[in-house]
């Protein structure tokens, strides 16, 4: 049942790779605006010196630093860390460490997060039906589920936001510094630490696999309570320990061997024109894999749980028409 | 006659018998490479290098439980100075952690960035530092032995801090002259303090630094002795030291000196007996866990060095490399300012987490190592190398630290960058993840100018003190940042501005000039004058005695055409910032002419007028990059064909696709 969850997963996420590539595009979308921002911050700064011929041709690290101790807001994270791999690097380690970007980008990261909160009514629908629901049977149930799955979202919140601000510093701030204060060696303070990133990780995956099913379980059986949702999500993992588990390691691996690709094959310092453009591409198709990797997730799981229905394609909701009403669509004006 | 002959050779026979036992008692030396005059190492230097007038005989014993030392040292101290003083000082600056309010950790407070968490800031009661002096005597030449014990009292010079007990004195019954001795003799007892600054114990490693009562420094105009600041660490007189140091047994010992014997005692401790020559300071380290490894360093225009590394046992497989950054500064400064002048070096592999790491003693030093060390960057070689680089500019060349720290953080920063440039193949940026446990090599260079030199500390507390302010007083967020970071990029702008051959010159004959004693700014500055040939006044003025920053600019480039193809342009050169330097403005023209103007650089702005058949391509003020401490280099430039947009396109991509990696990775929560 797994292994035929995870290919139908792919299935489901390969049917519907025009959605994969319209929720890239969203990212794409809404990150365009700030990096126009941020190309006119490095414009402005580097006018018209000469040092921009070495910023273009390759990295200045000299200039760069001397960018860096001028910038602000969102051109103060217009630093090396940006740089090929050492990007996904930084981006997971943020979240381990608890490391927060500026506020500047709170505000986007939150405006993403509640836009993709709206759009995976409409995701999980689509995955759950196993059928082309077009644009409006997509947007119908996105609308139909916002407020349900926002309450989820904002239940969500206040759990990671508790282990964020208390779980996490009692965690490293305190326990591990306790653990490792009279310790002279690096190498264990290290698997100390590594060791609490476990327990962390496993906290914070469990909560993702207890939320992946709430939403899952409220979209297939289109119910209204968050609370009652989250219920019934931890009977299902409850129930069905080993099967959720498992699916879960081999969706992971794939990130992990995806994030190994991309640690070799990742561009790292380069100059204008095409290969400028070739990095810029190999970094969209990775992303385009990381989002894809990201929804086989959503759909190898509502897979999952649809398996252990008695009826594999159930949705509790018929499937949205178009148009809505006929009588309606006979009024002229 | 014959009868004395005969007695001294049978005494001098006992002697050698004596010694000759005792040698015996050492394990077997390390085998150690040799090609030639190795075997010198031990040969007695001829004669004095110093003045050796703060000499200390001490024994001291570890008891590595209580996390405590006793000791007891006789110290012959001899006034050099013309001033007569009626009281001694000493330094006793493990008490800079027995209370909250010392100086030190009131100034270590103010150093926080973040505000500190209390449990952070908080020392445990094991964690404090103390010494505790239970008996001074001291005894004027042809005189008796006076107990000063009860007339000890503590000074606060330079704020007053009734709570700071880090100098002690006591007044002495008779005043001492000009070339008047003392022998004092004195018992303490030390509660070694938790991995503090620089010194202290975690686990089972313990580094000792100022540790012992040490006398201050006597000067024309009286005493010189400075309370335990955050920024700043030593001034010292020489002498010579013969320190028996008594630990478990298993433990390894490195300390300043040479070892001259060990004893295992029947209590199952060991006792080690150094021996140092010419040094202004003793530091130590002991641990179970040391490995240990020697090397020599050989080379045919210097004399031979021993390298003895105490290394932790997870950073096995880096001896090579600790072992070269180290040999690389006894090479590079041996040649270009003069030889190391000990037969031997210490390098310690510190602990993590004590805070002893990047630690300089007479002959010995502390590393900073981590476990994972790409190669192609520059740790742990950057910090080796440089604590290597003390022994020249601190250990011999003795400048008093708490006043004019610059002279040796800042020389010696400066010299290490241009080691490091001279050494190194790769030199690249890393970035440190997960906790900074995970480094991750980017393919960024790190240029000597810019990173080697620090000036991304200093920019943007350039202006936070002039160097002419005594380094104690510096505000303790930005000292390191004067300190190391502006002398190096004055120092590279002296380089510079003189060609090597004289800077190496000039550093040469200063370090020849003044090794052993401890020069002033003045001091230097009349070096500089003296073999330059020039008179650098005025930039001394600029770097050293005001806080002034330098920023020139091309402010504006404008060309108009001419009748017969001819360009009329005007070039603007604009100086932003207070300080002043003399640059060269360098016009290009389309047809490869090129027109280059001296610039004092001290109006405001320059103009000049060209009216030349081909059209201007470009403006560069001071386009060999002579003035590092110009804090804005981009806008040193203008050219008719920028490339702003094509690289702010670059690179704002990459931005992209890192803000929207950290999107969808946030996609977690949601």
């Amino acid at each position: 049942m797994v292994v035929a969850s995870w290919i139908g997963g792919w299935r489901r996420v390969t049917q519907a790779s025009l959605m994969a590539l319209g929720l890239h595009g969203l990212t794409f979308l809404l990150a365009l605006p700030f990096a126009m921002l941020v190309r006119d911050q490095i414009a402005e700064q580097l006018g018209s010196s000469l040092a921009a011929g070495a910023v273009a041709d390759g990295v200045n690290n000299d200039w760069w630093r001397e960018f860096t101790a001028q910038a602000t807001g969102l051109g103060a994270t217009f630093t090396p860390s940006i740089i090929g791999f050492a990007s996904t690097l930084d981006a997971v380690s943020r979240v381990l460490d608890a490391r927060y970007p500026p506020t500047a980008l709170m505000w986007l990261l939150g405006g993403y997060l509640a836009l993709w909160t709206f759009l995976s009514g409409g995701v999980l629908d689509r995955f759950a039906r196993q059928r082309p629901t077009r644009a409006h049977g997509f947007f119908s149930a996105s609308g139909r589920l916002f407020f349900r799955l926002a309450r989820l979202t904002a239940l969500g919140g206040l759990i990671y936001w508790f282990l964020f601000a208390y779980v996490h510093p009692w965690l490293f701030l305190d326990l591990w510094r306790d653990l490792t204060r009279g310790l002279g060696i690096e190498r264990t303070a290290f698997f100390w630490r590594l060791l609490f990133y476990v327990i962390f990780g496993v906290v914070l995956l469990k909560l993702n696999l207890v939320f992946d099913y709430a939403r899952i379980r409220l979209v297939v059986e289109d119910r209204r309570s968050a609370l009652g949702a989250l219920r019934a999500s931890l009977r299902f993992l409850w129930h069905h320990p080993l099967d959720v588990t498992a699916l879960y390691a081999i969706d992971g691996a794939g990130f992990v061997m995806l994030l190994a690709l991309w640690s070799v094959a990742a561009p790292g310092v380069y100059g204008t024109g095409l290969a400028m453009w070739l990095a810029f591409a190999a970094g969209q198709l990775y992303l385009l894999a990381r989002l894809a990797i990201k929804l086989h997730f959503l759909a190898s799981q509502t897979a999952l749980f649809q398996a252990h229905l008695a009826h594999a394609s159930y949705t509790a909701v018929p499937a949205p028409a178009w148009p809505e009403s006929p009588a309606a669509e006979l009024i002229p004006r | 006659m014959r009868r004395p002959v005969l007695l001294s050779i049978v005494i001098g026979a006992v002697l050698i018998a004596a010694v000759d036992l005792a040698v015996g008692q050492q394990p077997a030396p390390a085998a150690v490479p040799s090609r030639g005059g190795v075997q010198t190492f031990d040969q007695p230097l001829p004669e004095a290098l110093s003045p050796r007038n703060a000499s200390y005989d001490i024994t001291v014993r570890l008891d590595p439980v209580r996390k405590e030392i006793k000791g007891r040292e006789t110290i012959r101290w001899r006034n050099i100075s013309a001033a007569t003083s009626n009281e001694l000082q000493f330094h006793l600056y493990w008490n800079a952690w027995r209370n909250d309010d010392s100086t030190w950790l009131r100034e270590s407070r103010l150093r926080a960035q973040a505000p500190a968490r209390p449990r952070d800031v908080v020392r445990r009661p094991e964690e404090t530092g103390a010494s505790d002096v239970t008996s001074i005597k001291v005894t004027p030449a042809g005189g008796v032995a006076a107990d000063l014990t009860a007339a000890i009292r503590y000074l606060a010079p330079d704020d007053g801090n009734g709570a700071d007990r880090t100098v002690m004195a006591v007044t002495l019954p008779d005043t001492v002259g000009p070339a008047a001795t003392v022998q004092i003799e004195i018992e303490w007892t030390g509660r070694i303090p938790f991995a503090a600054a620089r010194t202290g114990w975690i686990g089972d490693y313990f580094f000792f630094g100022q540790w012992f009562p040490k006398i201050g420094v006597l000067e024309d105009g009286g005493w010189n002795t400075h309370q335990f600041h955050n920024a700043t660490e030593f001034y010292a007189d020489f002498g010579v030291y013969n320190v028996q140091m008594t630990v478990p047994g298993g433990y390894t010992l490195g300390a300043t000196g040479r070892e001259m014997r060990r004893v295992d005692n029947a209590d199952g401790t060991t006792t080690h007996s150094y021996h140092a020559d010419d040094v202004a300071d003793f530091g130590w380290t002991t641990s179970p866990s040391f490995v240990e490894e020697r090397r020599a360093f050989n080379h045919p225009k210097l004399p031979s060095v021993e390298m003895r590394l105490l290394l932790r046992p997870e950073h096995r497989g880096q001896e090579t490399r600790q072992f070269a950054a180290a040999a690389a500064a006894l090479e590079y400064y041996g040649q270009w300012f003069g030889a190391y002048p000990y037969g031997n070096i210490t390098i310690v592999d510190p602990a993590d987490q004590s805070n002893s790491d990047g630690m300089e003693y007479p002959m010995i030093f502390t590393g900073r190592a981590n476990w994972l060390s790409p190669a192609s960057v520059a740790t742990p070689d950057l910090t080796i190398t440089h604590e290597t680089g003390h022994q020249w500019w601190y250990g011999v060349v003795a400048t008093n630290e708490f006043e004019n720290g610059w002279m040796d953080e800042g020389f010696n920063t400066w010299a290490t960058a241009r080691v490091i440039e001279e050494t190194r193949r790769s030199n690249l940026m890393a970035v440190r993840t997960f906790g900074g446990f995970i480094p991750y090599a980017l393919n960024v260079p790190l240029s000597r100018e810019v990173d080697g030199n620090r000036m991304p500390a200093y920019r943007p507390d350039a202006k936070s003190d002039a160097q002419t302010t005594p380094t104690f007083r510096y505000w303790p967020r930005s000292a390191n940042a004067i300190t190391y970071a502006k002398t190096a990029l004055w120092m590279h702008t002296l380089e510079r501005h003189l060609g090597w051959p004289t800077m190496q010159k000039v550093m040469a004959t200063y370090f020849d000039r003044w090794k052993f004693r401890h020069p002033r700014p003045q001091d230097f500055f009349q070096v500089v004058n003296e073999v330059s040939g020039q008179d650098l006044t005025s930039f001394f003025d600029q770097v050293v005695r005001t806080s002034n920053t330098f920023d020139y600019a091309v402010q504006e480039l404008k060309q108009e055409p001419l009748s017969q193809g001819r360009t009329r342009a005007v070039v603007v050169a604009q100086r932003l910032g207070e300080a002043t330097f003399p640059v060269d403005v360098v016009t290009t023209f389309a047809d490869g002419q090129q027109a280059t103007e001296h610039w004092d650089g001290k109006d405001r702005r320059v103009i000049y007028a060209y009216e030349r058949p081909a059209r201007v391509t470009r403006v560069e003020i001071d386009p060999g990059q002579v003035l590092l401490l110009d804090i804005n280099r981009t806008n040193n430039s203008r050219t008719t064909q920028p490339r702003a947009a094509e690289a702010a396109r670059k690179w704002s991509l990459a931005w992209m696709v890192w803000l929207q990696e950290l999107m969808i990775t946030s996609g977690i929560f949601g």
